[in-house]
């Protein structure tokens, strides 16, 4: 073993503790913002392991997206609900939580089990690309060129249907006065002009 | 790879109805934006003429002479294309039933139109999709917009609640699916499209096939949700009762559809390997649903509700052509959809119409609603017993014809169970019939006694009556001459190349009648 | 181009014919460059800090600092001695572990970006083919840490200010990342070191600047509000916000925070050198001056004096950009939250994309001059 691979081990062995420790503190944690943060490091753990796998591109996306963009998120509707709430104490949380555990663990087993056994046709001496960004560029408009492009028809609606729900649209207006109606929050919102019927 | 000539290599026409599509929704973002809110007035037929000219692009396509386009990301044999037009027609019926609806909610009627667009477009691009990523991006294309819409009533807190739970279930599904899709992607060796993937698996037969059969009950989980295939079923009701009925008329159609696309295109052409599994989950599956689906909806009170475990159940009947494994099984399951379209259609037409008249969806209040509106009673009365299945209408002849080639294929058990349920379908479609052909005048509800006067000249209301005559004509009619739907099913499968592969293959049929497990029986839950 | 100096190589050869081996002698030489950026770097800090007194002083007609030294020139370092020797306080009810690594979450993701900032054509940490896409992925970490200092201090102003510091980074980072992907369409590639290298040859006339001053201007505006800089330092507004996020720090916590805004601000302006201004390119370009006096650019004399204009260039663009940044700062007033977020999203948004369509479109059309 020479110098560069034993590096990799050790960060690899680091990662994967980092990974599995701050997934595990994502589920078990009481407090959500702890989670919420835990989170953004087991992202970040993640991004890590890409980057051994010589990945780099992949690796500054996963950052760039998932602990830029999802976690930050996250953070904002959390830290954005402003309401402290104890949780009711359930009855029988510990059978609950014993019988998750139960499935969980047979399910991961099973996977394992999957992992294990199966014969990998894994491929003999890869190929090194010097640029990850290029080869992936290669694919994204070749093979893969359908779901790229139909992708963006899903963004776009994803991002209207975001505005959709997002906006307060239609101050309703009163029945007496024919004014819109005053709400809790007044900003200056242009009411939407109905279509008159004919 | 040579890059040079990529574009020559696509073969884009063959995706030229999507295209329509999308250019379609584009436009109605662009009037809308730029034209304002007077546009509504025909937006929408600028997306039932968008809609139609795709229909007509699918006719002109009908059977290309090389189907596999985008390097082998998206196949337009004629099975693709006819469910492709089966999504695009439930999306025109759809929108004719959602003008006046959407307008009365006080809802964005342009969005709305956008958002169900690319629900169509999602869905059409899932029937053809040949590839793991495509069919993952169509899936969450298609699924992302059916959430939207679910929710889009933002101000009903049912609509909430609905969307809230389709999210969270089907994000978990989606889930799943992915983690299905990427163990065949590494029991391949790292190929995505379809074909490669059976041929590598086919080539490494030898290897223990627990990997395999993993992956099949992980994607099948993902196949399920989306036609609401017992016990992945939990979603359909609340979300069917809480979004807006013109949604709920799609995604009991042409999403289903499209999930039906889907299940066929990768159990046959990805897992003939282990045909034999998929074949015993998907019997389970079928008689759970017809099962479960027919006997809670005698249950129901609520209209919508009582036609989302009718969908159950019907997703279950169709489950049996595709299990038959012939090319009359999938001819079968396509001849039953197109009837299914628009008899189910027809029906959702009807609750709109009555809920917009009366602003009820209770079974109760539709009785003596014949001696106010008898057009409305005969076109629901006709829908609901085709989807029962009565003699000289549509749904009769696709049900007979589902059975009698589950019975060729030796599904013993499976008919038997359809045909019973069917019969217990048949109970509660008649149930409605009958209270709303009621004599006497005591026993008219209230919200039939307040009916108001038939209109038909409001704003808005042509293009349901419209919607509605055109499916009441159609479910009677394909009932009487059902030749020209039964052939074009047929015509779909036999020139269909992926599917005349694996059914060439003469031990999937003998697996095929193997397995006839007993009939499960399960305690029917009430609420689902 | 000439290739310039080879510090790496020659650094390696000496080592091995001192008698180590190879691999050895490579891992003695990774932390050299990364000691001595982080180094740079705070000492540029401290010069940015005494500037930025000096010239805002200019600009209000005051002396400034002028005891600590020449010209006050050490009263940067004598304000970094004294945040030292604080204590390190934490408030009451504050959550500690947040507490504490929320200042480092914001500080570390800008100095790891100084490992691609190029000073030469081989005097950088390293020349990733990933480029500048690690900064615009680093500087989206930043959010993180603010949202977390904010949270911890248990202080109401300290939440609103790193909302708003999250939401503003959030929101000026995708123009941002536009305006960047236009050089890169232009360059054909993501390292900064092609970035440099395409621009060069012409002198000045092959900046990047002249073929994209929106791009340019938008790159600016959206590196300021990412530094929180007047006009837009809304997250630490001390008229309504306190101090925002950084209400409740002092001691050595506050420094991180300090230093890192100063560090932030000399990364954007060494980037805006390099992406727009030519990188360690001279106005008259080297090869130039080198052929007409027929000279051999392999000279080794001649190769130190390259490299050391070019680093000299390099800092000189950047520090111009700074003094650019603290005169806009006694320009310009502050911006309301409302107003940040509409400049961002309505209007740099748009107008970035339309500079990145526009790029394309030219980029088809005029191959020699974008880029081919």
């Amino acid at each position: 073993m020479n110098l560069s691979e034993g590096v990799q081990l050790v960060s690899f062995g680091i990662l994967t503790f980092l990974m599995l420790g701050a997934a595990l503190g994502v589920v078990l944690s009481p407090s959500v913002v702890y989670s919420a943060f835990l989170l953004g490091l087991t992202f970040s753990s993640m991004a890590g392991l890409y980057l051994l796998l010589n990945a780099d591109f992949v690796a500054a996306a996963q950052i760039l997206v998932y602990v830029g963009a999802v976690n930050v998120l996250i953070l904002f509707g959390v830290m954005l609900v402003n309401k402290r709430q104890d949780y009711r104490k359930e009855t029988g949380l510990l059978l609950r939580q014993l019988l998750t555990a139960v499935v969980c663990f047979g399910l991961f087993a099973l996977l394992g089990a999957v992992t294990v056994i199966t014969p990998w046709q894994i491929a003999e001496g890869v190929t090194r690309v010097d640029s990850s960004v290029i080869a992936l560029a290669k694919h994204l408009f070749s093979d893969y060129l359908l779901p790229f492009e139909v992708a963006s028809v899903l963004l776009l609606m994803a991002m209207i249907g975001a505005i959709v729900l997002a906006r307060r649209d239609l101050l309703m207006e009163d029945p007496e006065t024919g004014m819109p109606a005053e709400t809790e929050l007044a900003l200056p919102e242009r009411p939407r002009e109905t279509v008159v019927s004919e | 790879m040579e890059f040079s000539n990529v574009a020559s290599q696509l073969n884009a026409w063959v995706i030229m109805p999507e295209g329509v599509v999308i250019l379609t929704l584009l436009s109605v973002l662009l009037i809308d934006l730029i034209v304002g809110r007077t546009s509504v007035r025909w937006t929408p037929y600028v997306a039932i003429a968008g809609l139609t000219a795709s229909l007509g692009a699918l006719w002109l396509q009908w059977d290309p002479a090389d189907p596999i386009a985008f390097l082998g990301g998206f196949s337009g044999d004629t099975l693709s294309t006819l469910f492709r037009g089966i999504i695009a027609l439930s999306s025109i019926v759809t929108i004719l039933m959602s003008i006046t609806y959407v307008e009365r909610t006080g809802t964005a009627l342009g969005e709305f139109l956008i958002i169900l667009l690319t629900a169509t477009v999602g869905g059409m691009f899932l029937s053809g999709a040949n590839e793991l990523v495509m069919i993952f991006v169509a899936l969450e294309t298609l699924s992302i917009s059916s959430y939207l819409l679910t929710g889009y009533m933002k101000r009903d807190p049912r609509s909430n609640e609905a969307a809230l739970k389709y999210l969270l279930i089907g994000a978990s599904s989606s889930a799943i699916w992915l983690y299905g899709a990427s163990l065949l992607y590494g029991l391949s060796g790292g190929e995505t499209r379809l074909t490669a993937i059976a041929a590598n698996l086919a080539e490494n037969a030898d290897v223990p096939p627990l990997g395999l059969i993993v992956a099949l009950v992980f994607v099948v989980a993902g196949i399920a949700f989306k036609i609401s295939a017992v016990p992945f079923h939990q979603w359909t009701p609340d979300v069917y009762e809480g979004s807006p009925t013109p949604v709920v008329a799609f995604l009991s159609v042409g999403s289903k559809a499209a999930g039906f696309a889907l299940a066929v295109r990768l159990l046959a052409a990805a897992f003939p390997l282990v045909s034999e599994q998929w074949h015993f989950v998907f019997t389970a599956l079928a008689i759970l649903s017809m099962v479960l689906g027919n006997v809670v909806a005698l249950a129901q009170t609520s209209m919508k509700r009582m036609l989302a475990y009718s969908s159950i159940g019907q997703a279950g009947f169709v489950l049996i052509g595709l299990l038959s494994n012939s090319v009359d099984g999938y001819a079968s399951m396509l001849f039953y959809l197109l009837i299914y379209l628009f008899m189910n259609l027809g029906g959702f037409t009807c609750v709109i119409l009555f809920s917009l008249r009366t602003g009820t969806d209770e079974i109760s209040e539709y009785s003596g609603l014949y001696q106010k509106d008898p057009l409305l009673t005969l076109a629901f009365s006709i829908c609901l017993l085709s989807l029962g299945g009565i003699p000289p209408l549509a749904g009769f002849f696709g049900k007979i014809y589902l059975f009698w080639v589950g019975w060729q294929a030796g599904l013993y058990p499976l008919v038997l169970v359809g045909l019973i349920t069917s019969v217990i379908s048949i109970y509660y479609y008649i149930r409605v019939v009958k209270m709303m052909v009621v004599k006497e005048p005591q026993e008219m509800s209230v919200a039939i006694k307040n009916y108001p006067k038939i209109q038909w000249t409001l704003p808005g209301m042509r293009p349901l009556q419209v919607g509605l005559v055109l499916t009441m004509v159609a479910t009677t009619l394909s009932g009487i001459l059902a030749n020209p739907l039964f052939t074009l099913a047929n015509n779909a499968v036999v020139k269909t190349e992926m599917l005349q592969a694996t059914l060439k293959s003469p031990e999937a049929t003998e697996t095929a009648r193997a397995i006839a497990p007993p009939v499960a029986t399960t305690p029917p839950d009430p609420q689902g | 181009m000439s290739p310039g100096i080879d510090l790496q190589g020659s650094f390696i050869q000496l080592l091995t014919s001192l008698g180590l081996p190879p691999q050895l002698a490579k891992v003695v030489w990774i932390p050299l460059p990364l000691l001595l950026m982080l180094i740079a770097a705070t000492v540029g800090v401290l010069v940015v800090v005494w500037l930025e007194r000096k010239i805002s002083a200019a600009a209000q007609q005051r002396v400034g600092p002028e005891y600590a030294g020449p010209l006050g020139t050490l009263q940067p370092v004598a304000d970094g001695l004294k945040l030292l020797f604080k204590e390190d306080i934490i408030p009451a009810q504050a959550d500690p572990w947040l507490f504490s690594i929320g200042p480092a979450l914001v500080v570390v993701p800008v100095f790891l970006s100084y490992l691609i900032i190029p000073f030469g054509q081989n005097l950088n940490i390293t020349d990733l083919g990933l480029g500048v896409f690690l900064w615009i992925a680093l500087s989206s970490v930043a959010p993180v840490g603010l949202l977390m200092s904010g949270y911890s201090s248990n202080n109401k102003y300290s939440l609103l200010g790193g909302l708003r510091a999250a939401a503003q980074s959030i929101s000026y980072e995708i123009p941002l990342a536009l305006a960047v992907l236009a050089i890169v369409m232009m360059s054909n590639s993501l390292s900064t070191v092609d970035i440099v290298g395409q621009q060069s040859g012409y002198g000045i006339l092959g900046w990047n600047i002249w073929r994209q001053p929106v791009g340019f201007l938008i790159f600016w505006v959206a590196a300021l509000a990412e530094c929180e800089r007047l006009p837009f330092d809304l997250p630490e507004a001390e008229e309504e916000l306190v101090a925002g996020y950084q209400t409740e720090y002092g001691g050595m916590r506050f420094a991180l925070f300090y230093l890192g805004s100063y560090v932030n601000l000399i990364l954007s302006a060494l980037l805006v050198a390099v992406l727009y201004l030519g990188g360690w390119e001279l106005p008259i370009s080297v090869d130039w001056i080198t052929s007409l006096l027929g000279l051999d650019p392999a000279t080794p004399w001649l190769q130190v004096i390259t490299a050391s204009l070019g680093i000299t260039m390099v800092v000189l663009k950047a520090y111009l950009l700074v003094f650019l940044a603290v005169l806009l700062r006694w320009t310009v007033p502050r911006v309301r939250i409302d107003q940040l977020l509409d400049l961002g999203w309505k209007f740099l948004l748009p107008v970035a994309l339309v500079n990145l369509l526009l790029t394309a479109a030219l980029k088809i059309t005029f191959p020699a001059f974008f880029g081919g």
